[in-house]
């Protein structure tokens, strides 16, 4: 009689965890219906606060075990490499010479890098030298908090409209050049080669390298209204 | 810096600790009504969003320890990609999709079906909304309906088992039944409910 359905409606009702079992069709409705009623218990609404703190502390020591990770002192790999590369050299009549010069290559190759990846630039702007104002949509058609993609050929992007005013952001992920696409809510901008997303104010929300420092926000276009027409400033397309 | 500092989430604790009764209705120092409001850390992240993905796993699974583990898993996942610095929207629909793979994870891993999932179009609306959550959830909505649909004798075994914590020994007491009678009419009951839970399903 006591099947192992009942003993899983059994463990829901003494608020314990249940055991995995292998359910029939019929066996899941009686499930989803067990779960709808334990989950409208008056004790069912808020995590408890142990519980709520421990996962605060346990992402905060990942928190800081990353912050630790962040800087490392350089790749293991290089260093023997580099020796063996200055060991090999010196053994030739023009070994130190070109030895020497491998070193700058390495160390010059290892500092531009470095840089590169430590700093995240600040949200740039695109400025074309030899630019026109191109209409790309009525006013009207741009409602406070929408978001809308545009494309002038060459350069395109969305536009948003925040507190009355129109912003503008390239359409190209910073990852790898990719064309961004606006996802179903209007919320997301979503690269389709990795998956990274911005914000329609063109930061930088998720990216393909987890633990990675976040990808460039995407550059700002410049933007204006005039006569109830949308335009941005871009190269015009005989250029 | 992308991630604060332990000294600096430390500090926020402080602050929250010496404020608790602001704590317990949801957070309120996050600004969620502004469509383009951001948290400014990821802690921010953390307790404007602990509670609503807890209560979400609770009425998909309806028990705490597997609620607890999800809401844990969804942090620790989501904790990687999803920068600090971001508008509140976009935090929360990353949050519920990647609740919404951890849910589906879960049940593939214990019973092998989709037992309960994540429905975009109800649930995570409720979840984006900038509003706070209507007072009497999804999950309430959902048992309010099977328990009006049943016999008032079916209705009341469910009522003092799952929503009063009664024992099958007390709900038998309060029916004024035999333990074996209660076990019955719970079974009984319950496969009742089933029956309302498919025909909900169907369209």
């Amino acid at each position: 009689m006591r099947q192992p359905v009942d003993r899983y409606v059994d463990r829901l009702l003494r608020r314990r965890r249940p055991k995995p079992f292998a359910p029939t069709e019929d066996e899941l409705s009686v499930l989803r219906a067990a779960i709808d009623l334990s989950a409208a218990a008056p004790d069912a609404g808020e995590p408890r606060t142990a519980f709520v703190e421990a996962l605060r502390e346990r992402l905060a020591e990942r928190a800081r075990t990353d912050q630790d990770a962040a800087e490392p002192p350089r790749p293991a790999w290089r260093a023997p490499a580099r020796r063996r590369i200055l060991a090999a050299g010196a053994l030739t009549a023009a070994g130190a010479a070109a030895g020497a010069s491998v070193d700058r290559m390495l160390g010059g190759g290892n500092a531009g890098s470095a840089a590169a990846s430590s700093q995240t630039p600040p949200q740039t702007e695109i400025t074309p030298t030899h630019g026109t104002w191109q209409t790309v949509l009525d006013s009207a058609d741009l409602p406070e908090g929408a978001v809308l993609q545009f494309d002038l050929g060459a350069v395109n992007g969305f536009l948003r409209r925040v507190s009355g005013r129109v912003q503008a952001v390239s359409g190209i992920c910073t990852h790898q050049g990719c064309r961004l696409a606006l996802d179903a809510t209007h919320e997301l901008l979503t690269c389709p080669c990795h998956g990274a997303t911005f914000t329609p104010a063109g930061l930088n929300l998720t990216h393909p390298r987890p633990m990675s420092r976040p990808l460039p926000a995407l550059p700002r276009l410049p933007v204006r209204e005039q006569d109830g027409r949308i335009q941005i400033y871009a190269p015009s397309t005989t250029a | 810096m992308v991630w604060p500092l332990g000294g600096a989430m430390r500090a926020a604790r402080r602050v929250e600790a010496a404020d608790p009764p602001a704590r317990q209705d949801g957070a309120a120092s996050v600004p969620t009504r502004l469509p383009s409001a951001v948290y400014p850390d990821w802690d921010a992240i953390y307790t404007d969003n602990v509670g609503r993905i807890y209560r979400l796993m609770f009425s998909k699974v309806g028990n705490r320890p597997d609620a607890e583990d999800l809401t844990s898993q969804v942090f620790l996942t989501a904790y990687g990609p999803l920068r600090a610095t971001a508008g509140v929207a976009q935090v929360r629909a990353y949050l519920s999709a990647t609740a919404r793979t951890v849910l589906a994870e879960h049940w593939r891993r214990t019973l092998g079906h989709q037992v309960t999932e994540i429905d975009p179009a109800t649930d995570l609306e409720d979840f984006a909304s900038m509003s706070p959550p209507p007072e009497d959830g999804r999950a309430d909505e959902r048992a309010a309906r099977i328990l009006r649909a049943l016999p008032e004798r079916q209705r009341q075994i469910l009522v003092l088992r799952f929503l009063r914590g009664y024992s099958v020994r007390q709900a038998a007491a309060e029916l004024g039944v035999s333990v074996a009678n209660a076990k019955v009419l719970q079974h009984r009951a319950l496969r009742a409910a089933a029956g309302l839970e498919k025909e909900g399903e169907a369209p």
